[in-house]
């Protein structure tokens, strides 16, 4: 762990630089444990970063000491964090696929095996990023990677479930993007009104289930008129 | 009650306070006012509490007739401000009477003026800020971007009395003097000559500029691509420098995480200065170090 500074009011902590799940258990849990620090005005937790800011009542200097006592006391352990699976509807068809005459391509496998290997894996939130609510998946397996789009779309529309090299994700309101779009969930994942107004936290696990047109189009419906319930959904 | 009746809107009017921090983990901008030392300005000379909502308004602004008497402050830029009519002067405190109509003519120097007004504003709060905020405007905050004939209303606070900012105590609006940034985190990332170009080098405040950043016209001299970084935090006054060499400095409304190196990041003072560039003004780098 390695902190720099970061501007005049805020301050990096690097882990070691790589995508892997223990290195972001890692960022996790030191985040969690400076949500408890007043002087803190804000945290962004990333794949292996967590950026922190600070008010004027503390220092570069006494944050640091802080941060690195309290990343000493954090066990490995502890590593292993609680969560709870969201399991996500998507459809994988026509409109909603935009590019998997793409992804087929780049991948070599068919529709079906697509759909079989991105819906069979539990996928963890590393880092919420890009716009408000917009969960970074990962990883894929292998077999699924492909590069982004050569030209990013003007709009993506909210849903879309998108690919980006080893990672996956799903546009949670309508924004320009270059993922490879694979299918689009009836969902909302960005609720500005509720308390919670994202459905994924970093650190969530995440599964995809392949579902038909028209069991999203039944889903839709319920989510415009109003009648959808997250919760009850859930159970 | 005083009321604010929007004859015009002028070319991007929006009601701004100090920001939301603390909901950048969710990838919630901060917003909040681009030059937050002119707001505080503002709120100090009507009253009000630092964190009080503001009118920021840039280069050409609205005209506004006021029904019941209230008392205001403008500050920041010097964008012509009349009453009924009449010059007016910034960085104090006027009374306004009923059916007074403020209007905004010619920008003069620099780009945002911030308008507080003495009370409580009645406008929608999202996650502890009333900021414009990007993020499904019209649920979270519905007024704060605003249109010809919106009606704002205001509970008029205590009266206060008349305060003036002496030139000599105003922050530094001069978009003379280069712009202090502390290194960044891949500083050491760049070779020598691109950080000489950074820091010798001009750059035109491109057209494309908005509250989101600043994109600057002229890329670094031969400039050699770096090794992505992985997606990891940035804030306002994070200097990214994109693929083809090009500077952006991210401002308030930026997004939380970005993947491009982060060269430099500009003081919290020379943040606010930087906000008071418009497009086509020319803006120098100096490194300072951390004390």
């Amino acid at each position: 762990m390695k902190i720099v500074r970061f501007g005049d009011s805020a301050l990096l902590v690097n882990f070691e630089q790589k995508i892997n799940k223990a290195i972001n258990n890692q960022v996790l849990l030191l985040y969690k444990q400076l949500q408890k620090v007043k002087e803190v005005t804000f945290l962004i937790p990333a794949y292996c970063s967590l950026t922190v800011g600070f008010s004027e009542n503390t220092s570069f200097k006494t944050l640091s000491k802080q941060i690195e006592e309290l990343n000493s006391k954090i066990q490995s352990k502890d590593l292993e964090l609680n969560s709870k699976i969201i399991e996500i509807p998507v459809c994988y068809e026509t409109p909603y696929a935009l590019d998997m005459g793409e992804v087929k391509e780049k991948t070599g496998l068919n529709a079906q095996e697509i759909i079989k290997i991105h819906s069979q894996e539990n996928y963890k939130v590393y880092m919420l990023g890009f716009v408000a609510g917009f969960a970074y998946l990962g990883s894929l397996p292998k077999q699924l990677f492909c590069p982004r789009k050569t030209e990013p779309r003007k709009e993506v529309l909210a849903g879309s479930v998108g690919l980006a090299g080893l990672q996956t994700g799903i546009y949670p309101a309508n924004a320009p993007g270059g993922w490879q779009i694979i299918g689009r969930t009836p969902i909302p994942t960005f609720n500005p009104k509720a308390d919670n107004p994202t459905l994924f936290k970093a650190g969530d696990a995440v599964k995809f289930k392949s579902i038909s047109s028209s069991e999203f189009e039944e889903i839709e419906t319920q989510v415009f008129s109003g009648k959808f319930n997250l919760e009850e959904y859930y159970g | 009650m005083a009321r604010l009746h929007f004859l015009k809107s002028g070319l991007q009017t929006t009601i701004q306070d100090l920001g939301r921090q603390g909901v950048q983990d969710l990838g919630i901008p901060i917003n909040g006012a681009m030059d937050k030392a002119s707001a505080k300005l503002a709120n100090q000379l009507v009253g009000n509490d630092a964190n009080s909502p503001v009118l920021e308004i840039t280069l050409l602004g609205p005209k506004i007739q006021f029904e019941g008497p209230c008392q205001i402050a403008i500050t920041g830029a010097n964008l012509s401000v009349e009453i009924n009519g009449n010059t007016i002067p910034l960085f104090i405190t006027i009374n306004i009477d009923h059916g007074d109509v403020l209007s905004f003519g010619k920008p003069v120097t620099d780009c945002r003026a911030y308008l507080a007004i003495n009370g409580k504003w009645d406008v929608q709060s999202w996650l502890g800020s009333c900021s414009a905020s990007a993020t499904n405007t019209a649920q979270t905050t519905p007024d704060s971007i605003i249109v010809k004939d919106q009606i704002l209303e205001i509970i008029r606070g205590k009266e206060q009395p008349i305060i003036a900012i002496s030139e000599s105590e105003r922050p530094s609006i001069s978009i003379e003097a280069p712009i202090k940034v502390y290194p960044g985190p891949e500083f050491e990332a760049f070779s020598a000559v691109e950080k000489q170009c950074f820091f010798g080098d001009r750059f035109t405040i491109g057209q494309d500029s908005n509250r989101m950043g600043y994109r600057l016209k002229e890329a670094l001299k031969g400039y050699s691509k770096k090794e992505e970084v992985i997606s990891s935090g940035v804030i306002p006054g994070t200097v990214q420098i994109t693929n083809s060499g090009q500077p952006i400095v991210l401002m308030a409304d930026a997004q939380t995480t970005g993947g491009y190196p982060r060269i430099a990041n500009v003081s919290s003072t020379d943040l606010d200065r930087l906000a008071q560039f418009k497009p086509g003004d020319i803006v120098r780098f100096e490194l300072i170090g951390f004390k």
